[in-house]
């Protein structure tokens, strides 16, 4: 990991407005789950709105954040600036990935425990197994956006079709998707430690295995990718 | 310009060419080629291969469940279409989304970011009218996706001998509500892009606005019809697009939903919101684009 890396790419995400959208999402999920716990009853519309959080903010903050981080550069070129520093590309990546997946517990996932506690005080357990639960997907999702990012100039489109598509459409139609789709992983983690959570039923260890291996593989695409990049023209 | 024709005595350089004096199309005809262009634009024809296939992948997902409907309607038989026409945006919802989302900025983010938008102003072209081109573009490109699954019910359903009086009444309250549908996207999609000229930040911006923020009001719905709240539910439905097309499609097709607007008061005020948030998005566009042309 390198400071100077960490420094600019943490610039890159929270300058100018970006920093504003990405705190948008979160605050806007706190402040309904606020709102809802003082005109109704404990726990009303816990589900919906976790859910809302989970399947959606969460993944959404990923993909900004890690779009952020490696997209401008590579969309409008100034990352052969930074490709031609003597610093290993794996290290490039790596750098830029640490600072999104900070981003992305601390905007995402944290969120997540926030809204749960808000809703239901009494039951402290299960907001820190939705917060444990949406930082391994939050893990997951940032690795994966930070490969695309580097494979390819439609990224963000990529990412919200594995999110909105691949997860969410065809993750309803089919249930073989839960095998292969990140969100699925972090339920199941959140299972594991608050039995009254939904339980998708990949089991705990597939589950984390398996964030693991796409997130470590990802970052490690990410930095092969960034070590023969071509620049091409905008189309 | 240079209206009439006539070369101006202050030639730098004058090479005795013959210059055009033919006649010239004014502001209409360029906004009228700028709308033709940027659909194509839209769908990526007249780009390169790669950006046609991110929209004709969403065009074919788009249209593969009204193919099968067709398919279940021609083989089993049935006596009316297993999905609504209007029902039918609803259900693709993010499909819809994502493509708006995806091409707006192919439509208003590039000529910003890469200058090319002084080119366009130098020609007798407004920056306004440069605006209400593109969102007609954008405008014309969304009722393409939005309309052609309608069409392919509506043609099938005709084919499979249904009540011609009643699918034709249904096909156009679905047009109606398509085209309200389709204002507030553009309008929204478009003052994104044209704020935000990085395209994968207008991308995600545009998702967040139109799919968290239903997400939200679904959420606040749901427990407001739990709570036995109706109103707070139908007053939630005012704030997306989504839910205002939601609520207009359970009020005068199906009936049902969650919390629907009721009464005329209720609907009158959803169609309004709907065209009052295109009208403002638009009148951003416009000002935004001045402002460009000003510097």
């Amino acid at each position: 990991m390198n400071p100077t890396l960490v420094r600019l790419a943490s610039h890159a995400l929270l300058g100018r407005r970006r920093g504003l959208v990405l705190l948008a999402v979160p605050v806007v999920l706190v402040l309904l789950s606020v709102m809802m716990r003082l005109l109704t009853s404990e726990g009303v519309g816990q589900e919906a709105v976790l859910n809302l959080g989970y399947t959606l903010a969460l993944p959404l903050v990923a993909l900004l954040a890690a779009s952020a981080v490696l997209g401008p550069e590579v969309d409008d070129g100034s990352i052969v600036h930074l490709l031609a520093k003597p610093v290993n590309r794996h290290v490039v990546a790596f750098s830029k990935f640490v600072v999104a997946w900070t981003a992305a517990l601390v905007l995402g996932a944290l969120p997540l425990t926030l809204c749960s506690f808000v809703m239901d005080a009494s039951d402290p357990e299960q907001a820190l197994a939705w917060g444990v639960g949406g930082a391994v997907a939050a893990t997951a999702y940032t690795g994966l956006f930070m490969a695309l990012a580097a494979l390819t100039r439609h990224a963000v489109v990529v990412g919200l079709l594995v999110v909105l598509l691949w997860e969410g459409l065809l993750g309803n139609l089919f249930t073989g998707v839960r095998w292969v789709s990140l969100g699925t992983w972090g339920r199941d983690v959140a299972h594991a430690l608050d039995e009254a959570l939904y339980d998708p039923g990949v089991g705990l260890g597939y589950a984390l295995g398996a964030a693991a291996v796409l997130a470590t593989g990802a970052v490690w695409l990410a930095g092969d990718r960034l070590r023969s990049f071509t620049l091409r023209g905008d189309e | 310009m240079t209206a009439s024709g006539t070369p101006s005595r202050g030639v730098i350089h004058d090479l005795g060419y013959r210059p055009y004096q033919g006649p010239r199309l004014g502001e209409g005809a360029i906004a009228r080629a700028l709308v033709v262009t940027g659909l194509r634009n839209a769908f990526g024809l007249g780009r390169s291969g790669k950006s046609k296939v991110l929209p004709f992948v969403l065009l074919a997902f788009n249209l593969l469940p009204a193919v099968v409907v067709a398919g279940i309607l021609v083989f089993v038989g049935l006596e009316e279409l297993p999905i609504g026409y209007a029902r039918y945006a609803s259900t693709t919802q993010v499909l819809l989304g994502i493509f708006v989302a995806a091409q707006a900025p192919v439509l208003f983010s590039r000529d910003l970011r890469h200058g090319s938008i002084t080119l366009y102003l130098a020609r007798p072209l407004r920056a306004g009218t440069y605006a209400l081109a593109r969102a007609g573009s954008l405008l014309l490109a969304t009722l393409v996706f939005l309309l052609s699954p309608v069409l392919i019910l509506y043609v099938v359903a005709l084919l499979g001998e249904l009540d011609v009086v009643e699918q034709t009444k249904d096909a156009a309250l679905a047009v109606v509500l398509a085209l309200l549908l389709a204002l507030s996207l553009t309008g929204v999609a478009g003052l994104i892009a044209a704020c935000s000229t990085r395209r994968g930040f207008a991308v995600v911006g545009t998702i967040a606005v139109l799919l968290v923020g239903n997400g939200l009001v679904s959420a606040v719905q749901s427990v407001a019809s739990f709570e036995g709240a109706d109103g707070v539910g139908e007053v939630a439905g005012l704030f997306t697009p989504y839910s205002l097309y939601r609520g207009l499609l359970d009020a005068w097709v199906e009936g049902g939903g969650v919390t629907p607007p009721s009464g005329v008061g209720m609907e009158v005020a959803y169609v309004l919101v709907l065209v009052g948030l295109s009208a403002a998005c638009l009148a951003g566009l416009v000002v935004r684009y001045r402002r460009v042309a000003g510097r």
